[in-house]
């Protein structure tokens, strides 16, 4: 008896893994058909208004409480409250692989509109450094939002009052000030090395988990300057702990009209996240419309400005498809020719 | 206004009938996402962060916190009874806690997780409303050093935790720590050991691998031997499941121990109530003058542990709401729920918002106080719990366990890792190979290879700079006279007897 009680068990475990299995390998080809079903049917000539006929999933390729996060359940929040769309959006969480396990998920549902995702910098970084198999060509573009730039953050009690300040020192000095940023393929270390280049210097460049672990190590006085997004940085802005010297946005930042760019400051950089939404390859074009305008209304709504945009520091640009499409190639390519000179 | 007098506010603001029942709420969800295998706090929290939308956010606070510390009491409960830890910070429960319950002490075993829980996390939340401000500038002088020679400290007390062989042990933490490799490098970026598999690239998770090489192996294992476990009809008074006065006195020292050691660690970002476990159960043992019952159901390896991660719970606190920096996961998730009610963490929290920073405070208060009695209250059918058929139990358990994981990514990979560590874990188990040292060397490894990384980046290349750093070098000073310790013991002890 007790020789076979193992195989019992063993079995129940296989049985167990195969349904959950096929519970989970179902998925795809469930959303397969509905694809063929309903995803192209509309296309061949069926009134364009059905669009959409059940719920949405939003896919965040992130875990909850992140910025990506933080994006997906407001849009869903103010398109609920404003009535925007007919069917509900249901934010999911894929994190994993810097996004990329989200995104391959999203790209499998090729023809489905019935899933959209949120796009950050790792959408643009992550397949270039091979660590996804799928890219923006595997997406169709919806909608830029917002644009999320950078600043250069001191500590309060810090010696340097301007971004010259530390590149004289550091031009004297090579490798002496320590810069902090989120892993050594950020935007953080694109920004670093941007102005090593631009400027003909040399940082000692520390990455870190999180953005969190950089602003305690810059607090700390572990590292002298740290890269953080603006919103990130405000609590400790107003509380007097730390100073931002400048941005990376193009051109002042309303809600920081004292800081002067990057680019002011004499040193041609800049570089912003660009936040917006996609959807698989091959949708109807009717839905992706259907999308644009809903996210177009939302974005030009009272609550989308206050509770989003102001509240995370953020600078609203809103892109139709057509624009988002070919801002995604340029920022694409800029990643590329930065990576390339990286690992060179 | 003293903080006296703020916490009389704070207890105003809590003592709503609405705040109290979310609080309640919290805990009750808390304790069972914790005793659920699989499902530890920062995913429970993640699932149930979406539900808060909408809702004040000093209530809604009050209840996610209270998921948080009441998963801290909630993760024991399945460590003691079927050796299977509910979440990462209750692996060390298992130790001890498994033992005790087939010797007939689940009772006290869990007695002990509540009332060491409940003393800890009240003391805890003491010294987070006096010492608050002046602990996170504690916290802030952690650098990448600090934080090497602390996860060095924390591998010595591997030494604690290798059972019978020492060597098996051993071979045992280098396994996790080769596993501790994988993933996308920090510093260059580049995927190592990930043969391809995206899911592999954010490194594997200690969850999956606690649940397989605990959970999953236990439940094998089980099931080709019947074990019983043996527990007669009396045990089952209510005045027989709670510690003895022996049990009390045994546990003064670990208990006192294990909040301080598990407020300290908790409070600095990127260590958590995982590693505070580890540590307290390594210096409890290696305190205690008979170190040989440790691992064989010593009460004291339940209060040590268990202390610690309640009073890490707190602490996770100082740096989330005085420096707006989450010290972990489920912090991590808090300080994203605060963000979205509008609420900016950071050092004017205290100012801006005391509604909600003292109405948290005196929640957890009133929480643990509720914790304390829904689960003396639980005890006796907890306890009755292990008298389930086994085959009935284990087959709900991995149900649960492979749902838990299916929960941490919603992702099928998480899964099939569980049942392969599930399979190493028997066979780890066949072979007498302790699990615990591979979990901890896995959980180390990561932290332990970063900071060392960043420290030598930080000094060009110097090794020196773990040294010439005041909290650093005493750490390390610490960690190698730990080491060595019984090394001069034992030439002293033979130089002795030389001159004898």
């Amino acid at each position: 008896m007790k020789r076979y009680r193992i195989w019992a068990v063993l079995l129940v475990v296989i049985l167990m893994g195969a349904v959950v299995a096929g519970c989970g390998g179902s998925q795809p080809s469930a959303g397969e058909e509905t694809a063929k079903e309903e995803g192209k049917e509309p296309a061949e000539g069926e009134p364009k208004s059905q669009y959409p006929e059940r719920p949405i999933e939003f896919v965040v390729p992130f875990g909850a409480g992140g910025g990506s996060d933080i994006l997906a359940r407001s849009i869903a929040k103010v398109i609920q409250d404003h009535n925007l769309i007919d069917q509900p959006l249901m934010v999911v969480n894929k994190p994993g692989g810097s996004g990329s396990v989200g995104y391959s998920y999203l790209a499998e549902k090729k023809g489905d509109p019935y899933y959209i995702g949120t796009v950050s910098s790792s959408f643009y970084t992550a397949p270039l450094l091979g660590k996804s198999p799928v890219s923006y060509r595997d997406f169709t573009p919806v909608a830029g939002l917002a644009m999320d730039t950078y600043g250069l953050f001191v500590r309060s009690d810090s010696r340097f009052d301007s971004l010259q300040e530390i590149l004289d020192e550091v031009k004297a000095n090579p490798k002496s000030i320590s810069v902090g940023g989120t892993s050594g393929t950020s935007d953080d270390a694109v920004l670093t090395f941007l102005l090593e280049e631009k400027a003909g210097v040399d940082f000692t460049y520390v990455p870190f988990e999180s953005g969190g672990e950089v602003m305690t190590a810059l607090l700390g006085g572990h590292v002298d300057i740290s890269w953080a997004n603006p919103g990130e940085a405000l609590s400790q802005i107003e509380a007097g702990k730390a100073r931002v010297l400048a941005v990376a946005s193009k051109e002042r930042l309303p809600s920081l009209p004292d800081v002067p760019t990057l680019i002011e400051e004499g040193v041609d950089v800049s570089l912003a996240q660009f936040r917006g939404v996609v959807m698989p390859k091959d949708v109807p074009e009717d839905a992706v419309k259907y999308m644009e305008e809903a996210l177009r209304k939302m974005s030009e709504t009272e609550d989308w400005k206050t509770g989003y945009i102001e509240k995370n520091m953020i600078t609203a640009r809103f892109l139709n498809s057509e624009e988002f499409g070919k801002a995604i190639v340029e920022l694409s390519n800029m990643y590329e020719q930065v990576f390339a000179e990286l690992s060179k | 206004m003293g903080t006296f007098e703020n916490l009389l506010y704070g207890f105003s603001v809590a003592l709503s009938v609405t705040n109290v029942l979310y609080c309640l709420l919290g805990v009750v969800l808390g304790t069972i996402i914790g005793a659920l295998p699989g499902l530890g706090p920062s995913a429970g929290l993640a699932i149930l962060l979406p539900l808060t939308f909408g809702s004040n956010p000093t209530t809604s606070i009050i209840m996610l916190a209270g998921i948080y510390y009441g998963a801290m009491y909630g993760g024991a409960i399945t460590s003691i009874l079927i050796n299977t830890p509910g979440d990462s910070a209750a692996v060390m429960t298992t130790l001890d806690g498994y033992p005790m319950a087939q010797q007939g002490r689940a009772g006290p075993a869990m007695g002990m997780n509540v009332f060491a829980s409940f003393i800890a996390g009240t003391i805890g939340i003491l010294i987070f409303m006096y010492l608050a401000p002046p602990l996170a500038k504690v916290a802030l002088s952690f650098g990448p050093p600090e934080y090497f020679a602390l996860m060095v400290l924390g591998l010595t007390t591997l030494a604690g935790l290798t059972g019978e062989s020492p060597l098996k042990g051993f071979i045992s933490a280098v396994v996790g720590l080769i596993f501790a490799i994988v993933g996308v490098d920090l510093v260059t970026g580049l995927p190592r050991f990930s043969f391809g598999v995206m899911e592999l690239y954010s490194g594997i998770d200690f969850i999956p691998v606690a649940m397989g090489v605990f959970g999953i192996a236990e439940i094998l294992v089980t099931a080709e031997r019947e074990v019983r476990i043996q527990m007669a009809k009396a045990d089952l008074r209510f005045r027989k499941l709670l510690p003895s006065l022996a049990d009390w006195m045994a546990c003064r020292w670990p208990i006192i121990q294990g909040t301080i050691t598990g407020f300290f660690i908790g409070m600095l970002p990127g260590a958590g109530a995982t590693i505070a476990s580890f540590i307290s159960y390594g210096i409890a043992k290696s305190t205690s003058k008979e170190p040989q019952r440790f691992g064989r159901g010593a009460i004291e390896g339940i209060a040590a542990p268990e202390a610690a991660n309640n009073s890490a719970a707190v602490g996770a606190f100082v740096p989330l709401l005085t420096l707006g920096v989450p010290g972990s996961a489920s912090t991590a998730v808090l300080m994203g729920a605060l963000m979205m009610f509008g609420l900016r963490p950071g050092p004017l929290l205290f100012e801006r918002n005391p509604e909600f920073v003292w109405g948290l405070i005196a929640s957890m208060y009133i929480g643990n106080a509720i914790l304390v009695l829904v689960m003396l209250l639980f005890v006796p059918v907890f306890v009755r719990a292990v008298q389930v058929p086994r085959p009935i139990l284990s087959s709900v358990v991995m149900v649960f366990i492979l749902a838990g994981a299916y929960s941490l990514n919603n992702n099928m990979f998480d899964v099939w890792l569980t049942l392969l560590f599930g399979i190493l874990g028997y066979f780890m188990k066949k072979l007498k190979y302790p699990g615990a040292p591979l979990i901890l060397a896995l959980v180390l490894g990561q932290l332990l290879e970063n900071s060392l990384r960043q420290s030598l980046i930080l000094s060009l290349g110097d090794p020196r700079i773990f040294f010439t750093r005041p909290i650093s070098g005493t750490i390390m000073a610490i960690a190698i006279g730990a080491t060595l310790y019984p090394v001069i013991k034992s030439v002293l002890k033979v130089l002795r007897s030389r001159t004898a």
